[in-house]
């Protein structure tokens, strides 16, 4: 069994989405049990970069990774760290 | 090393123009460019003078890093008393003019005095006059470089301009060089327009020496080489921030009523590159500094069939675009979704001169004075001023352009527009001066850093951005405020830019560059001994003006409304819990007055604390 999310990736993070991606977007499919972690580990961020999750409008911290789970058509989203422009 | 240790001083109502030895025990104290140019300031004038009288003085300071091989060396700022704030004012801009002013073999333009009929001052080296300014007197910023150009044949001459806002005594008035690379905060334009001085024009072709220049090459390539992350501003410049900050809470939107804005889309990274359904790309290309490896500026075109700009074939060609700050000022601020109108207000920033912030932040609060009915169409002259009308924003922003009907009181700034109409609390500023692209509830650190810039509201006064985006607890902001500020001062005193801190480099690559540059010993310690004294030496001249700690705070709105979404939603900007604390790792007293302590270790005493 599976799920359908979305992920997007805003500011430099762009850089790390999957080939065919839409501009700042892209659709994943994974197991209906995963949790943030799991998903978070298909994208090829390096662990150096700082980012932070909002899953569905909802800041999700750090130590909650393991433990979020993910839902069919969650609108998951990584910030880059703000920086003034 | 490579300073010029050379002076041009400049009086207008004599007309007398004199090269002068550079005090070079200040240039070790204070570097450069911002603390260099604002210890003359202090030294010189008396900051109680008015900010458009002939006592103001108007200094355009070059770094010693500036026109250099070091990545981004190619800055220079504008000091003087900011007409839009009565507080000390250092605007900072890129281009190609600092560098040339550099070249032509000065560290610092100091302009004195004001002179009776319009004059500008054109520089080549050694040779430098004063000029009658009638043929561009009246023109805008554009129309000044084509006729100076067509003068002197000469396409490397560089020119800072004011257009007909700076003329017209437009309280953000700005200074634009290179067409659209502005000095453009705290209305350093409307000074330069009370002098009656249209443009400075210099050509130098002097270099800039140092006394080992394959030891210093050496260091600029090793430091440029850890640039390692600046792809992403290439490519889509600063205006990326607008979806990060628009989905992070804290994207101040319609007079910073909201911190989301729903038309955010329709205003960033993408919609700037994506074909609209006539086919038109807004981004053409970017565009560098100099001396920039970065390459952050937006080169766009408007639509031509944009209401704004289909009778008006003038505004058809490329120029600069939108950056973020521009696309929130000009978009979110005023709840306009419209690009093509935002670039077009944008375009009439650099044409005639105005700083985009304050003029997106003074539209904002007369919107929101329209809105609650302090002001009707017999004030606006019959323009429906309403949030998220593009029509009203191009209009309104070409009447302040022009100083014309209600543009008069846009012209004003949001503090004095608003205190007219009787609701001074609708003026999102600090002293004075209109918030940038952020929002001090969900970014508390950004709050204490608006609260305690010395120009005003800011957001590159300092760099609570990562701390910020980690928490909205408050332990630990004021040290890293503080501390930033510092680094801050440091960095904008050395001829480079903020932004390559963003793509890789460290605090320690800018300390590099300043010492193979400066022939010292520049240590960490000294680096942000002398920041810090460049800060407590900017507090003075504030103090001396007359302001003080009831200047230290935000509008009512950031203190005691919530957020109503975002990452921050249901809070307020707990300043009053981070600037007492603020105030003591400053060493300041209880009234944000720098101790004789404080001033004694940062060689501050012999200039008086108190007015």
């Amino acid at each position: 069994m599976t799920i359908q999310v979305t992920v997007k990736l805003f500011g430099a993070l762009r850089q790390y989405l999957p080939a065919g991606s839409s501009f700042n977007s892209c659709e994943l499919t994974t197991a209906a049990d995963s949790m943030l972690e799991d998903v978070l580990g298909m994208i090829p961020i390096p662990e150096h970069k700082a980012y932070l999750v909002i899953i569905n409008d909802e800041k999700i911290n750090r130590e909650d990774y393991t433990s979020t789970r993910v839902q069919e058509s969650d609108e998951i989203v990584l910030l880059p760290p703000i920086k003034g422009g | 090393m490579s300073w010029q240790q050379q002076i041009l001083r400049v009086n207008l109502s004599t007309g007398d123009c004199k090269i002068e030895p550079l005090n070079m025990e200040w240039a070790e104290d204070y570097l450069g460019q911002r603390g260099l140019g604002s210890k003359y300031l202090l030294e010189e004038m008396d900051p109680a003078a008015d900010p458009l009288s002939a006592e103001n003085k108007l200094i355009f300071a070059t770094g010693p890093l500036t026109g250099t091989m070091a990545s981004t060396g190619g800055r220079y700022s504008v000091i003087t008393k900011g007409a839009l704030t009565g507080a000390i004012a250092c605007s900072n801009s890129g281009g190609k003019f600092g560098a040339e002013l550099k070249y032509a073999g000065y560290d610092l333009l100091i302009i004195e005095g004001e002179s009776e009929n319009p004059v500008y001052l054109h520089i080549e080296d050694d040779k430098a006059e004063l000029c009658d300014a009638t043929e561009v007197w009246g023109k805008t910023v554009w129309q000044t470089e084509e006729l100076l150009q067509q003068k002197y044949r000469d396409p490397l001459m560089r020119f800072a301009s004011i257009g007909q806002a700076g003329e017209n005594l437009c309280r953000f008035a700005c200074v634009v060089n290179d067409m659209h690379r502005a000095a453009g905060r705290s209305g350093v334009g409307a000074v330069m327009g009370a002098k009656k001085i249209k443009t400075i024009a210099v050509r130098g072709t002097k270099g800039v020496t140092n006394a080992n220049p394959a030891a210093f090459f050496k260091i600029v390539n090793e430091v440029n080489a850890r640039m390692t992350d600046r792809d992403g501003m290439s490519r889509d410049g600063t205006i990326d921030m607008m979806d990060v900050t628009n989905r992070f809470g804290s994207l101040p939107t319609r007079n910073n009523r909201q911190v989301q804005f729903e038309g955010a889309e329709k205003m960033n990274a993408e919609a700037m590159h994506t074909p609209n359904a006539n086919g038109h790309t807004n981004l053409v290309t970017n565009a560098a500094c100099f001396g920039c490896t970065i390459g952050c500026g937006r080169i766009c075109k408007i639509d031509p069939t944009h209401f704004s700009v289909k009778d008006k074939p003038e505004y058809h060609g490329a120029s600069g675009g939108l950056e973020y700050e521009t696309a929130y000022a000009l978009g979110s601020a005023v709840g306009v979704d419209d690009i093509d109108a935002a670039t077009y207000a944008g375009f009439l920033c650099n044409e005639y001169g105005m700083d985009p912030i304050s003029l997106g932040g003074s539209i904002a609060a007369a919107m929101e004075l329209f809105d609650i009915g302090a002001i009707t169409e017999k004030e606006t002259g019959g323009i429906k001023l309403e949030f998220g009308s593009a029509e009203a924003l191009c209009t309104i922003s070409e009447l302040t352009a022009k100083g014309e009907g209600f543009g008069k009181d846009i012209a004003l700034g949001s503090k004095r527009l608003a205190e007219k109409y009787g609701h001074p609390d609708l003026s999102m500023t600090v002293k004075g001066q209109e918030f940038a692209a952020y929002d001090g509830r969900s970014m508390q650190g950004m709050g204490l850093a608006y609260a305690t810039s010395n120009r005003g509201a800011c957001h590159l006064r300092a760099d609570p951005y990562e701390h910020d985006f980690e928490t909205t607890d408050i332990p630990g902001k004021a040290e890293i405020v503080k501390n930033s500020q510092d680094e801050v001062s440091f960095i904008d005193s050395s001829g480079l830019c903020l932004f390559p801190g963003g793509c890789g480099w460290t605090l320690d690559d800018y300390r590099t560059l300043v010492a193979a540059a400066c022939d010292g010993e520049w240590s960490e310690e000294r680096m942000q001994e002398t920041g810090e004294r460049i800060w407590n030496m900017e507090r003075q001249f504030n103090l001396k003006a007359g302001l003080s700690k009831k200047d230290d705070t935000l509008p009512k709105r950031i203190l005691e409304e919530p957020a109503t979404s975002g990452t921050g939603k249901g809070l307020v900007c707990r300043l009053d819990e981070m600037l007492p604390e603020y105030y003591r790792l400053r060493g300041w007293d209880e009234e944000g007055v720098p101790t004789q302590d404080t001033l004694q270790r940062l060689g501050l005493l012999s200039t008086p604390v108190t007015p």
